[in-house]
């Protein structure tokens, strides 16, 4: 239930605006000028905030479209990501929002069609390249799909150019849109997964890994195309036995060919961003892990960080080509 | 925890304008003047959790007595503010108390206060007036201090705990004449439960901040035996707030009582951290 619902006065009569108050009818709405009022102020506590996020609807203005940073992605020449919201409403004790952001709550930008325009022209200026767009890099591109129908909308715009990827990363078990369409060759359905154990204590909020490897089938049966992110690699007792159990039983439980791709990526934060992370959650096992600084980012021993993908990654080799394997960095 | 830690660990501040408005909660929390000269009248419990400042009217002195309370009181960055007061009010019920989540002034500068979270008080937007309004039309809420004690409480600790409650005291149908300071008090008694309510979430959000934050009690114990420089300390807190997940103090304890220098506290520590798998079956 949210119980508060900021409107920037600008979108207030917008379509999509309408509704999406349809569905909180029992919210306080309130007008405001831009969501800065109410977002990412000084002064505001992210854990306090998560556990009663508000929502804000808002008009995005600029910067639609971006490039990803330097060592994310799979495979393509040039990567894009796009954010049609702001926060997630699950609450990952590694989520790098928590440090980026002093607000948990919601922001949603109802302009769509500016993010069509936009993806559309960076589809235009890159004709010559592969390019993958990654929807929702700062949220979870499908858990609020109910209330927001970004996928529903953004979709159809990747049926025109079937030669671009797009990928949703998500940790949802949302079906929808996409079991009542049609499979398009240039999805992927990215799903992260950490062991059962580590999601139990790490993946507040978040459906269990079971629930999610059950939709992953159910989609891959469908015929969508199917992204598994082992990302960020966590580590800890038995964490061996653990990614086995887990890789193992993903494996076994969708079509390999449905599989596009694998990605490992292991735990790491700018260190500012860690220490923000850490003053809100000080009791935290996983900050008791031997984390390390190194040129600004706070990760694992390399040795560690090594020893724990060329583990996964030689466990997915004895179901899937070495070409569909990537190692992320950012 | 028994009642006693507790209270030692949460911390509530009051800034309130009237002594009629206060009345109540001093007898409720059992607030005692304090024993000493102040700018302005200062209340608190035996415990010093809950302080109290009489403000006055109007938006200078409530920011005034809301820093002077913060320094007098020493209150820590998880202390959470409280203002509480009557209202004007041309749209809610006469007698009702609301949650302040909209503040603006007269040149329109608007703040947007978060509020208790599934609390059944309403809710209302403020309007800080400097002069007295008595065309209430249009306004939910209107009063003389709100927006001032906001904006200096705002910059004292985090927005979440900050909380402002207003009853309707007075609109087009209950003229202000006719309030009286008996009839103020009534208004806060008929309200008590409510407000204790409330009270209760901040001084729980307050008392859950301060275990979050405080420095474990071992790294007294420790820098108070070793030499630490001002980098280290930071390092030293760091690390005892990592190894408190899975150690307890004498394990600690035992791992640098062969030091012989802070760096080697540092260092053993350090050590600790690095051969830590997390046992995720534990958790
Ligand atoms: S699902 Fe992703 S975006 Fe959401 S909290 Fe977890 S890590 Fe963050």
């Amino acid at each position: 239930m949210i119980e508060t619902i900021y409107i920037e006065k600008k979108i207030k009569n917008h379509p999509r605006t309408k509704s999406i108050l349809k569905k909180f009818k029992k919210s306080r709405f309130i007008e405001i000028d831009k969501y800065a009022e109410i977002f990412n102020k000084r002064n505001q506590n992210f854990r306090i905030q998560k556990a009663n996020p508000n929502l804000i609807l808002a008009h995005k203005n600029d910067g639609f479209v971006l490039r990803t940073p330097e060592g994310f992605g799979i495979g393509s020449s040039k990567n894009f990501y796009f954010s049609h919201m702001y926060n997630c409403i699950y609450d990952c004790r590694y989520c790098f929002l928590q440090g980026m952001f002093s607000s948990a709550n919601y922001v949603i930008f109802v302009n769509f069609e500016d993010f069509d325009a936009s993806i559309k022209n960076v589809i235009d200026q890159n004709i010559n390249y592969k390019i993958t767009f990654f929807s929702g890099y700062d949220c979870d591109s499908l858990a609020l799909e109910n209330v927001t129908g970004f996928a529903k909308h953004i979709l159809p715009i990747f049926q025109q150019y079937p030669e671009v990827e797009i990928e949703f990363r998500t940790k949802s078990i949302q079906r929808e849109p996409f079991m009542s369409i049609e499979p398009m060759e240039n999805v992927i359905m990215a799903y992260s997964l950490i062991p059962d154990l580590m999601s139990s204590s790490l993946d507040n909020k978040v459906p269990s890994i079971s629930k999610r490897i059950q939709v992953i089938s159910d989609l891959a049966l469908r015929g969508w195309k199917i992204g598994l992110r082992f990302d960020p690699l966590i580590h800890g007792k038995d964490w061996k036995f653990l990614y086995e159990d887990l890789l193992e039983k993903v494996y076994n439980s969708i079509p390999l060919e449905a599989i596009h791709s694998v990605s490992v990526g292991p735990l790491r934060f700018p260190k500012k961003m860690f220490k923000d992370i850490f003053n809100l959650h000080p009791h935290e096992p996983l900050f008791t892990s031997p984390l390390y600084s190194n040129d600004g980012i706070i990760s694992y021993d390399t040795n560690i960080e090594e020893e724990m993908s060329v583990f996964c990654k030689n466990l997915t080799l004895k179901y899937l080509d070495n070409s569909q394997i990537f190692r992320c960095y950012a | 925890m028994n009642k006693s830690e507790f209270l030692n660990k949460m911390s509530v501040r009051w800034v309130i304008a009237l002594k009629e408005e206060a009345k109540v909660i001093l007898d409720y929390y059992e607030m005692a003047l304090i024993n000493k000269k102040t700018l302005y009248p200062i209340f608190k419990n035996i415990e010093e959790t809950h302080w109290l400042i009489l403000s006055g009217i109007g938006r200078h002195n409530s920011a005034a007595a809301t820093s002077y309370l913060y320094i007098i009181s020493n209150a820590s960055k998880w202390t959470s503010w409280i203002n509480i007061g009557i209202a004007g009010s041309g749209k809610g019920d006469y007698g009702n108390i609301y949650l302040v989540d909209k503040i603006f002034n007269q040149n329109s500068y608007i703040t947007y206060p978060a509020t208790m979270p599934k609390s059944n008080l309403p809710k209302m937007s403020l309007l800080t007036t400097d002069i007295p309004i008595t065309n209430y039309s249009s306004k939910e809420l209107i009063d003389m201090e709100g927006s001032a004690f906001f904006d200096i409480a705002s910059k004292l600790t985090s927005k979440e705990f900050i909380c402002i409650m207003k009853i309707i005291s007075d609109g087009p149908e209950n003229n202000i004449k006719q309030l009286t300071k008996l009839r103020i008090i009534e208004l806060l008694k008929l309200n008590l439960t409510k407000i204790a309510q409330v009270v209760s979430y901040y001084e729980n959000l307050s008392e859950n901040e301060n275990q979050i934050k405080e420095k474990p009690e071992i790294f007294f114990k420790i820098s108070s035996n070793w030499h630490f420089s001002v980098t280290q300390l930071s390092q030293l807190e760091n690390l005892l707030r990592r190894l408190k997940v899975f150690c307890d103090n004498n394990e600690i304890m035992d791992l640098i009582k062969q030091s012989k220098s802070s760096s080697s506290v540092i260092n053993s520590l350090n050590n600790k951290i690095k051969t830590n798998k997390v046992n995720w079956s534990d958790i």
